[in-house]
Order: C-alpha cells, then sequence, then structure tokens
C-alpha cells in the first residue's frame, strides 16, 4: 500500500495538522473582541458629529459598579449582617484556611498553584461576605449575586434532576426510547421561544395554571411580584431548558460504565447504594463533572428567561449579569455595558478555573489512578 | 434497604413488586408530563383566535374553544417568503456551521487525546502578543488587515527565532484544553461588536458565510471539549494496529478513529446543530435581511401589540419538528453505534 | 385536450411577451432605484408599507425593500448600521425620540427644503405638534410623521353609565372610578375584573405613565416649559411634591389593578381591556382601533375616550411645592383643570440615511411622501391592524373613513375628539430628546420606579434617586450641551 504523498506530509506534520485550525480559528476570533471589549469598558461612548466619539475614562466604569452609584444594581443594596451569618462566615473561612494549609504541607506546591488557590479562596470568601450583606435585613441582591444564583440553583436543580432520570433510564423500563426521546425535547426549542413559553404558562391570570392558582387562594398574589418567587420561577424555566443536556450526556455515561463490576459486586451482595457510590459514581464522575462545568459556563450568560419573562423586575430582583449588561448597551452606555461583561468575564473564569481544577481535574486523576 | 437492594439489582422491572415499579415510573412520567405540557400549550396556542388567549385559560380544542387555523394562515401564506427564506437561512447556517464546527473540533480532540503537546508559555504568549499588535494596527492605526496580519505574523517568526530557546515553562494537553473550553465564558454580548466590526472589515455582512464561521467557532470548543472525552474513553488497540498496517494517520484518524466514535460523534452533532439553530444575538448582529434566520423571526413576533402569541406558537412548532425528525432518524444510529462500541469494549 | 392547454398557454405567452414590449416605456422617475427601508417585524407599520410600496413603484419606479428586525432592536441596529459605517439601510420608520441620537452623529438627512417645496405632503393639514415639534430638531425638519402618538385614558362608557360617574377629569378622579370598578364582574364571565389596568413593566414600554401623570402637575406654560428638566438650569422636576404626588397615585393605582399589573406590558394591559376585564387603562392611540377588530375585541361600542386627566394644583418651580391654578399659572386650563396630555415616544416617523445615495435619497424621501399624503394617509389611520393613529387635521374631521372601518358615529366622535383635544393643547408633553435620552429614561427613571413598585424605595428615595442620576448621567454627558439640547428640543426662548 502506497499512502498518498499528500498523506505523507500531513502525517510529518500529524501533530500540529490535527489541532492548529481550531487554535488558529479560536485565536482570531478570541483576541480581537477581547481587546476591543476591554477598551470599551475603559470609555464613554458618546455620539458625536460625523460619527461617535471614544472618550477615555480609565477605571471610572469599574468603579461606578463596585463603590458608586450602579452599586445597588451590580452588588446590591447592603443590610446588616447577624451573627449567625458571620458564624457561618467564619467557618467557611475557616475550612478554607485547613485546605490551605494542607495544601502547603502536601509539600507539592508551586507559585502559580497558591496564587490561583489565593484567589479563588478571596473569591470564595468575598462572595460569601457580599451574600451575607444583601440577604440580610435590608439588602437586596444585585446583578452579580442574583447571577450566582441562578447558575448555583440551577446547576445543582439540573445536575440531580438530569442524574435522577438518566439512571432510571438505565433500567430496564418499558417504553424507554420514548422517555429518552422525550426527555431530549426541550433542547430543541430556541430558548427565546422557551423564555416565551414560560411566561405564558406562568401568567396566572390567563395562563393554563390560573385555575390551580386561583384554587389555592393565591388569587391576588403574582409570583412577579416578589423577588424570590420571580427568582425561582426563572430558575425553573432554565432547569426545564438544561435537564436534557445533563441528562443525555449522563445517559451516554452511565451506559457505558463497566458492567462486569458492577455484576461482580451484585454477586457479593453489595446493594444498590454501594454499587453506585463505588462503581457507577468513580465511573461517570469525569464525564459529570465536565458537563457541569459547560453548565456552569453557560448559565453565567442566562439573559433570555428574566428579560423575557420579568424584564429583571421587580425592581432589579431577577436581573442577570448578562441582562444588565445588555440593558446598557441597549441604551448606548457601551462603557458601562463592557465593564459588566468584564466582570461576568472574571467572576465566570475564577469559577470555573477553579472547578476544573480542584474538581474536573481531579476526578479524572481519581479515574486514571 | 432490602426492596431498594432488589429494586436496583432487578434486570427486568417485571419482577417488581408494584409499590416499586411506582418508585420507578411515577418520576419518569411525572418529567414526561413536566416536559409535553408546555409544549401542548403551544400547540393549542397556535389554533387559538387572540381573544380565546386574552379571555383563557381555555384547554382542549373543539371542547372550549373553537379552534381556527389563521395564525397558520399567516405564517405560511400572508408571511409566505419571509418564512421561507430565514427558514432555509437556518438550514444552510446550522448544518455547514456544525460540519465546520464538528470535522475541525473532532480532529483538535483527537489530536489532544492521542499526542502529546508541550508549547512553550514563552512563544505563546509571544504569538498572543502578535496577533493583538497586528489587530491594533489595523483597528486603531487603520492600516489594511490583511497587510497587519502579516506583519504580525512576521514579528513572530522572527521574535520566536531569536527568544524561542529561552522558554522554559511549558503547557500540557490539559491546559490547551482548558483554555478552549475557556472561549465560551466571554458573554456575546461584549463579543457581537467586534465581530460585527469584524466581519464588516470582511465584507461579509448580512451573508450565510458570515454566520456560519461565528457559529461553527463559537460552538468549537463544545466540540473539542465533549470529543475529547468520547476519544479517551474509546480503546487505542484498533488505531495502533492499523498504523502497523500503515494506514496514514489522516485515515487512521477518518476510518478507524471517527468510527469508533460515532455515537459521540451524532450527539455532539446534534448539540451543536441544535444550538446553532436556535442562536439569536449574533445572528442579530450580522444579518440583515438576506440571511436573517429564524429566531429572530420568533423574537419579532412581540411588537408593540405585546407578544402575537399564535405566530410565536407557530414559529416555535415548525422550528422544534425538522429537529425532532432529525433525532428520530439519528437515534438509530446513536443506538447502533453504542451497541458497536459495547461489544468492541 | 392537451394540445389544446399547450396552445393556449402559447398564446397566452406570447400575448404578455407583446404586451410588455408595447407598454409605454416612458421612463419613469427613479426606474431602477431601489431604497431600502427599515423598521421593526409585524404588521403594525410594515404592512402599510408593504402593501404600498407596488403602487408607488408603479408610479415612480422606484422599487421599495421593507426589511424588518425585531421591535426590541430596531434602535441598535440603525445606529449600528450608520455609525459602523455600513449604510446598508436607506430609510426607516422609526420612534422620533431616537431622532436626537442620529442627528447628532450627522447620520439623518435634513428635510426642511424638501418639505418646503413637496405641495403634495399637505404639510398645513398635518396637527401643529408633529409639525412644529416631533418632525424637527433645533429649527430642522428631519423626520416625515406617519402616525400620531400620546397617551389617553380609556374607559368603558358601560362601566361608567352603570357607575353613574363622568369621564375622569382629573387624576384623583381617576382614582375613584378605579376604586369604584374594582372587583366587580364587568364583562359577565363570573370572574371580578379591574378598576385600572396601567403597563407598569420595568424595561418595557410602561416608563412613559409617569410623566403622563406627572406633567399634570409640572408643565402648565405650554410645551416650551418643559416637563422633564427646568430649561433654565436642567435641574430635574423629579423631587418635588408634584412628582411625589404622581408617584403616589402610581402606586396607588396598583391597588385596583390585576396582582401581576408589575410585570404587564402595555400589550398585555391592550388585551386586558379589549377583552373587557377592565375598567380604566391608560394608552396610546391604538386601543380606538383595535377596540373595533372583531377577532380580538370584546368591547366594542363600549370604549371611551378622554384627554389624559388634569390637576388643578401646580408645581411653583422655585419652591417645589404644589399652589392653586389660577389663569396666569394655568393658561390653558379648561375649567381650572390644567392638562397637559403627553405626545410619549413621538409617533413613528420616517427618516433618510444622510450617507445614502442621492437618488436613493430623493426615492425615499418621495416614498414617505407618498405615505404620508391625505389620500393614503386617511385610510391607513382608520385600520386596527396598522400602528398608525391619526395626526393629520383632516383625519379626525371626516367621519365617514371611521365610520367605514367599523365605529359607530357615537364612538368615532368620542375617540376623535379626545385626539382632537390633545393634539389641539398648546400645553401638550414634548418628549425627552437629548442626547442618550434612554439612559435618562429607560436606565435611572425605569429602574427607580421598578424598585419603588416592589417596595424597595419610598417616595422620597425615588425622587432623589432620580434626581441624581440624572444629574450624574447629564454632568457626565457635559452639562452645558444637554442643556442646550433640551432647550432646543422643546423651543425654550
Amino acid at each position: 500500500m502506497k499512502p498518498s504523498s499528500l498523506g505523507d506530509v500531513f502525517d510529518r506534520q500529524a501533530r500540529a495538522a490535527f489541532v492548529l485550525p481550531s487554535v488558529l480559528i479560536i485565536l482570531a476570533f478570541s483576541i480581537f473582541p477581547l481587546l476591543v471589549s476591554a477598551y470599551l469598558s475603559l470609555v464613554r461612548f458618546q455620539i458625536a458629529p460625523g460619527g461617535y466619539t471614544l472618550h477615555f475614562v480609565g477605571w471610572s466604569n469599574y468603579r461606578k459598579l463596585l463603590f458608586g452609584s450602579e452599586q445597588f444594581h451590580f452588588l446590591g443594596t447592603f443590610g446588616e449582617v447577624g451573627a449567625l451569618e458571620w458564624t457561618l462566615i467564619g467557618a467557611a473561612a475557616l475550612w478554607l484556611l485547613a485546605a490551605f494549609v494542607r495544601y502547603l504541607r502536601g509539600g507539592a506546591w508551586s507559585l502559580a498553584g497558591l496564587a490561583g488557590r489565593l484567589l479563588a479562596t478571596a473569591g470564595l470568601l468575598a462572595v460569601a461576605v457580599l451574600c451575607a450583606y444583601t440577604t440580610g435585613g435590608a439588602g437586596r441582591l444585585g446583578s452579580f449575586t442574583v447571577t450566582l444564583f441562578y447558575v448555583t440553583a440551577g446547576v445543582a436543580a439540573q445536575f440531580l434532576i438530569g442524574l435522577g432520570l438518566a439512571y432510571l433510564c438505565t433500567l430496564p423500563v418499558r417504553g424507554r426510547w420514548f422517555f429518552r426521546m422525550v426527555f431530549f425535547l426541550p433542547l430543541m426549542v430556541t430558548p427565546v421561544g422557551i423564555a416565551y413559553m414560560f411566561r405564558m404558562i406562568a401568567d396566572t391570570t390567563v395562563g393554563p395554571l390560573a385555575p390551580v392558582w386561583n384554587a389555592v387562594g393565591l388569587r391576588q398574589i403574582s409570583w412577579a411580584a416578589d423577588p424570590w418567587l420571580a427568582r425561582i420561577v426563572v430558575v425553573i424555566g432554565d432547569t426545564w431548558q438544561w435537564v436534557p443536556f445533563m441528562f443525555i450526556v449522563l445517559l451516554a455515561a452511565l451506559e457505558s460504565q463497566p458492567r462486569d463490576q458492577i455484576e461482580a459486586a451484585q454477586l457479593d451482595g453489595a446493594g444498590g447504594w454501594r454499587i453506585f457510590r463505588d462503581i457507577t459514581w468513580p465511573s461517570i464522575a469525569p464525564v459529570a463533572a465536565s458537563v457541569v462545568l459547560i453548565r456552569l459556563i453557560e448559565a453565567f450568560k442566562i439573559v433570555d428567561l428574566p428579560n423575557v419573562l420579568t424584564n429583571g423586575g421587580p425592581g432589579i430582583a431577577t436581573e442577570s449579569m448578562t441582562l444588565h449588561s445588555f440593558i446598557a448597551w441597549r441604551t448606548l452606555d457601551l462603557g458601562g455595558s463592557a465593564a459588566v461583561a468584564y466582570m461576568l468575564f472574571f467572576a465566570s473564569t475564577i469559577c470555573c478555573v477553579s472547578f476544573f481544577h480542584f474538581v474536573v481535574r481531579a476526578a479524572r486523576r481519581a479515574q486514571g489512578a | 434497604m432490602k426492596p431498594l437492594r432488589r429494586l436496583l439489582a432487578a434486570r427486568r422491572l417485571d419482577e417488581l413488586a408494584p409499590a416499586q415499579k411506582f418508585v420507578v415510573y411515577a418520576p419518569l412520567l411525572a418529567w414526561t408530563a413536566i416536559v409535553l405540557f408546555p409544549l401542548y400549550w403551544v400547540i393549542v396556542t397556535s389554533l387559538k383566535e387572540p381573544i380565546d388567549v386574552a379571555d383563557g385559560p381555555y384547554y382542549i380544542p373543539f371542547v372550549d374553544f373553537r379552534p381556527s387555523l389563521h395564525a397558520w394562515k399567516y405564517i405560511f401564506f400572508d408571511l409566505g417568503r419571509d418564512t421561507l427564506r430565514p427558514y432555509l437561512n437556518s438550514v444552510i447556517v446550522s448544518s455547514a456551521a456544525t460540519l465546520v464546527a464538528v470535522l475541525i473540533g473532532a480532529m483538535a480532540a483527537y489530536g489532544l487525546a492521542r499526542m502529546e503537546y508541550r508549547p512553550s508559555v514563552g512563544s505563546v504568549l509571544l504569538f498572543v502578543a502578535a496577533i493583538a499588535l497586528a489587530a491594533l494596527m489595523s483597528f486603531w492605526g487603520g492600516v489594511d488587515w490583511r497587510l497587519a496580519l502579516l506583519a504580525g505574523l512576521a514579528i513572530f517568526a522572527i521574535a520566536l527565532r531569536m527568544l524561542g530557546r529561552r522558554f522554559r515553562r511549558r503547557l500540557a494537553n490539559h491546559d490547551i484544553l482548558f483554555w478552549v473550553i475557556s472561549q465560551r465564558i466571554l458573554p456575546p454580548v461584549v463579543t457581537a461588536i467586534p465581530i460585527y466590526l469584524m466581519f464588516k472589515e470582511l465584507g461579509l455582512l448580512d451573508t450565510h458565510s458570515a454566520l456560519i464561521i461565528t457559529y461553527a467557532t463559537v460552538n468549537l470548543p463544545i466540540v473539542v471539549w465533549l470529543m475529547y472525552d468520547f476519544f479517551c474513553a474509546v480503546p487505542r488497540e484498533l488505531e495502533e494496529s492499523a498504523q502497523i498496517d500503515g494506514a496514514s494517520r489522516l485515515r487512521i484518524f477518518f476510518d478507524v478513529a471517527l468510527a469508533l466514535v460515532r455515537p459521540g460523534l451524532v450527539a455532539t452533532s446534534l448539540l451543536v446543530l441544535i444550538l446553532c439553530w436556535n442562536e439569536y444575538l449574533l445572528a442579530l448582529f450580522l444579518s440583515t435581511v438576506e440571511a436573517q434566520t429564524m429566531p429572530l423571526l420568533v423574537a419579532a413576533q412581540n411588537a408593540t401589540r405585546g407578544p402575537q402569541w399564535w405566530y410565536m406558537s407557530v414559529l416555535i412548532i415548525i422550528m422544534i419538528l425538522p429537529v425532532i425528525a432529525l433525532t428520530l432518524l439519528l437515534q438509530r444510529f446513536i443506538t447502533k453505534g453504542l451497541l458497536v462500541g459495547a461489544i468492541k469494549g | 385536450m392537451k394540445t389544446d392547454i399547450l396552445q393556449r398557454a402559447l398564446v397566452a405567452a406570447a400575448a404578455a411577451a407583446l404586451s410588455l414590449c408595447a407598454a409605454p416605456s416612458s421612463a419613469k422617475e427613479f426606474d431602477g432605484v431601489t431604497v431600502n427601508v427599515m423598521t421593526f417585524t409585524g404588521p403594525q407599520i410594515a404592512e402599510p408599507l408593504q402593501r404600498r410600496a407596488p403602487d408607488f413603484e408603479k408610479l415612480t419606479g422606484a422599487k421599495i425593500n421593507v426589511i424588518t428586525v425585531p421591535f426590541s432592536d430596531l434602535y441598535q441596529k440603525l445606529l449600528t448600521d450608520w455609525a459602523a459605517g455600513t449604510n446598508s439601510v436607506d430609510a426607516a420608520v422609526f420612534a422620533p425620540q431616537w431622532m436626537v441620537d442620529y442627528v447628532t452623529g450627522g447620520y439623518l438627512e435634513e428635510l426642511t427644503a424638501r418639505v418646503a417645496k413637496d405641495r403634495a405632503l399637505k404639510e398645513d393639514d398635518v396637527a401643529p405638534f408633529f409639525r412644529d415639534f416631533s418632525q424637527k430638531y433645533s429649527g430642522k425638519t428631519y423626520l416625515i410623521a406617519l402616525d400620531g402618538d400620546f397617551h389617553m385614558v380609556y374607559y368603558r362608557t358601560d362601566v361608567l353609565k352603570k357607575l353613574g360617574r363622568k369621564p375622569p377629569q382629573t387624576w384623583d378622579e381617576y382614582l375613584e372610578i378605579a376604586k369604584a370598578a374594582h372587583n366587580k364582574d364587568w364583562n359577565g364571565d363570573g370572574k371580578p375584573d379591574f378598576g385600572s389596568c396601567i403597563s407598569k413593566k420595568r424595561n418595557a414600554q410602561a416608563y412613559w405613565w409617569i410623566t403622563s401623570i406627572s406633567a399634570a402637575y409640572i408643565q402648565s406654560q405650554g410645551t416650551a416649559q418643559g416637563a422633564f428638566f427646568d430649561p433654565r438650569d436642567l435641574k430635574p422636576l423629579t423631587n418635588n411634591e408634584a412628582f411625589a404626588t404622581a408617584l403616589r397615585f402610581y402606586k396607588d393605582s396598583t391597588q385596583y389593578g390585576p396582582p401581576n399589573e408589575i410585570n404587564l406590558d402595555v400589550g398585555d394591559t391592550r388585551k386586558l381591556f379589549i377583552s373587557g376585564q377592565c375598567a380604566l387603562t391608560l394608552d396610546w392611540g391604538d386601543i380606538g382601533t383595535l377596540a373595533i377588530d372583531p377577532t380580538e375585541s370584546k368591547v366594542k361600542d363600549k370604549v371611551g375616550a378622554v384627554i389624559l386627566p388634569g390637576a388643578t394644583r401646580v408645581l411653583d418651580r422655585d419652591t417645589g411645592k404644589l399652589v392653586g391654578c389660577d389663569r396666569k399659572r394655568c393658561p390653558y386650563a379648561v375649567h381650572g383643570i390644567n392638562h397637559a396630555p403627553f405626545a410619549a415616544y413621538g409617533g413613528w416617523s420616517g427618516g433618510i440615511n444622510a450617507h445614502a445615495n442621492p437618488k436613493v435619497k430623493d426615492a425615499a424621501y418621495a416614498f414617505f411622501s407618498y405615505m404620508s399624503q391625505p389620500a393614503q394617509s386617511n385610510v391607513d389611520v382608520t385600520l386596527g391592524k396598522t400602528g398608525f393613529n391619526p395626526y393629520r387635521i383632516s383625519q379626525f374631521k371626516d367621519m365617514s373613513v371611521w365610520t367605514r372601518a367599523g365605529m359607530s358615529v357615537e364612538a368615532a366622535k368620542n375617540y376623535l375628539g379626545a385626539i382632537e383635544a390633545s393634539l389641539n393643547s398648546p400645553n401638550m408633553v414634548l418628549d425627552l430628546r437629548i442626547p442618550q435620552n434612554q439612559r435618562y429614561q429607560q436606565v435611572v427613571l425605569d429602574t427607580a420606579l421598578a424598585r419603588f413598585l416592589a417596595g424597595e424605595l419610598d417616595v422620597a428615595q425615588t425622587m432623589q434617586t432620580i434626581e441624581s442620576g440624572w444629574n450624574e448621567l447629564s454632568n457626565e454627558l457635559g452639562k452645558d450641551k444637554q442643556l442646550a439640547a433640551y432647550r432646543a428640543s422643546i423651543g425654550a426662548k
């Protein structure tokens, strides 16, 4: 067999040839937008004769978000913090400190590792304090904390429901294909469409659930007027939309788990829970960690649901960071919009990098071992 | 604990007691209802007159309201060409983008799963700096972008020659992998304007190519990330024996590796296809008339008169139908692939 | 049989070819010119443009290509296209409030000379407010009005009759009626209905109502007095007794509305009203024509309209207190009540891209002029499916077009009377038209109102937040520039 000369050329450069197209395309598409938007976040955009001007204002867009007139919007309104919250924060700090000490005494520390851990710890603590301040007393969440709520509540709910359904679908139930097909459906609906669909369903006067809502005596109450109810409705919509993604990937992972090991364990008389803990979970952990990471990244960008369901109301209770940025952008505050987006970029990067290092890689290592 | 154990150990559910069957079927059926009800509501709404929506809720056509096809008529006949054009655009753009993304992305994932990459940190930074310089030159300096890109690459090549040997720290595969997925972090709100400017410079605004390139790029990370896991999961032996037979890398990739991960490949393609099919914000920026896609049409049904639920419902339905058909078609494919994988593995 | 069909087809084709050749090939003014006109998707504005484009092409040879994008993105889409220099859009139909940004950037063609020369446009017939304010910026004309937009109060004539009340003349009366009508079944479906439906959704089209309410207390000396800022020094008129009264009304009216009023956009309140679930509502002109549409309406001929309610006490700008109306303070008051109808948004109008090809610009102007001429416009404003509302004097003088469209004479008189009263008012309020007005209204004002309704802020805090937010913006964008722009927009002397 004589390989073609083109194949030869390719073979010699195979390593680069496989990866470079992707890397170059992604680079080309990321560097320029990153630079432009970083620059935009430091300027004030104004329309001027002959087009527009970009007036350099330094950190003022960020300062406004963190300390100035937009603080309530981004971080939230601060209330008083009770003893309980302080105890919780203290406990969290101690736990993080312990993890830190363990890492240092483990011996294998590096400068980058240390810096990363410091950043992650500081970030986590700051978020904890912020949550305590914005939920306590007269405190109100801002778009930053609301986004964190969507991310944690949404991804957790989606993962648990997705895993549970995937597990049930691996059992020899009747109509498995039907269930698989049906559970996959929500992913196919365009997100804008889902948002409008939920607005219809969640309407308490003419929506399909209105009779139920009225029957339990809530006629005079609207979820849209209550901050937490409104946020929960957003999370429900998000969960409806994204469970299928978790479901399908976890189902694939569950189906490829080592059957011989399970059968052996069953012969040994191991219980269902032990099989799940000792065999199933470790075998799906890397995939589980990967999908959660992908969902984390996407969840930070949530915008359609709050935008269509409540437009961020009541007040600013359901406004996510992307929506915050989007509204600023729609009203020509391009600098402020880019600053919010960059804050989102930082928060989401710190969160996702930490997750990747401490969970995804840990899970992969555990499997490799 | 014992009944639960029996439940989890059971090979066939027929053996189970009714109570245990209930534990399994109740959640499945409940979630089925949760998934299907909103879709049912969309179908019903597409058959309602505006007044039946505003005055509702009405649940069952013919029983508590008189169905009407006015919304379907409006979308298919009154709008007619204005529905067909975005529909075809969506088909063209999302299938082409999926093809490109899956092909390039699977190659990268294969490379990362099978070979070792150790680029030095310094050269990567150098490259980024060179490209950034080129971007600066063309964006603020007013240099033609092709010229700027060439200059940037030249600077990179020269600098690498000079400094290349001093770079010690190296990256590993998992760093590259993470960098790839991290490219999805930046929210589209910020990237939309720069991407718009890029395509304006290239003269590609409102064309299929602009959308195809953009969608392929933004979905590449997902392809790489998912396919990497799939490649890692299949054994290397077959590829190695093919290599001994003297097959080229490319041939091994296409004939052996891709065949082995076919179920994963199909699932990933489907996911990417759906993501492209449903994308809104970038489409809004990059298309004006000729390349407008379906999600824009859906969003557009909310204007000064409030959401036109009936039209929106019709559009949502005609947007899901082809995806369902495709999934049904591929479902068999995925199963077959999974079975093959199970036998081999 | 088959050959027969074939023969006939051939004959027909030949005849068609002949007639094409024989058609008078007299060159029309804009042969071969294509104009890309952008507006938002949906029948409201695009439908009349598309419907009349073929006729226009037959007349002039210019091909009109109507491009549509989602309503919520129209402003950005136009701005991006023009600011980035893509210029794929030659002309657009948009809300005149955006004009200031487009004019400042030099994207819009000035039309003063063209309008002056254009006899067929019958500019004298256009209501003075649109002629003198809405189409103009700094005294120059940039837009051709195609639609009249201002707020009115709509009421159910049957409900008011049963309650024995007259249409509300003041905001206090409005609340009284809402209270009396609330929680009673008015449309016979067994469910209690609502006294007042006002759209209060955030980030929607709701933030204008507060101006409709507060303006009655704030502006009494005519359009040039301004209802947003003091034209002397750009001091926001949002932290005083007048605005506080409006805020209290805003919150009180919520008690007589649907429980989810805070999440209703104007489209939702429209549907509630025409399906008979509300006794009172605030809206633009749209309800008048929607209420006679049998596929949507349950309240045909049960709808009345009235000019925005007024106030008997108005703001003293020096003290920030409310004082009683007298002839000097409220020169335009009717029976001692000061009305300040608010032209929110301003009415969809056509503007032309300054960087378009000159021939294309001429064709675009000709098209907008054609659309606005009474022969076309006076029909379009009576159609429920279009979003066009009356803006020409002849449109409310001639009753026949309305009765032909399905209105009873009485309803038409009532509806047109409210429009005429609003349009003729010299105390009409012009919407905020200073650079980046969206940030003042859609961000600062709208967010503060939403937080106020959600109970996050009280009246004083809300006023404080709006005032400091507006001041911060003015300082950021250049106070002198903003003041000059404000004075130019309202024609302050």
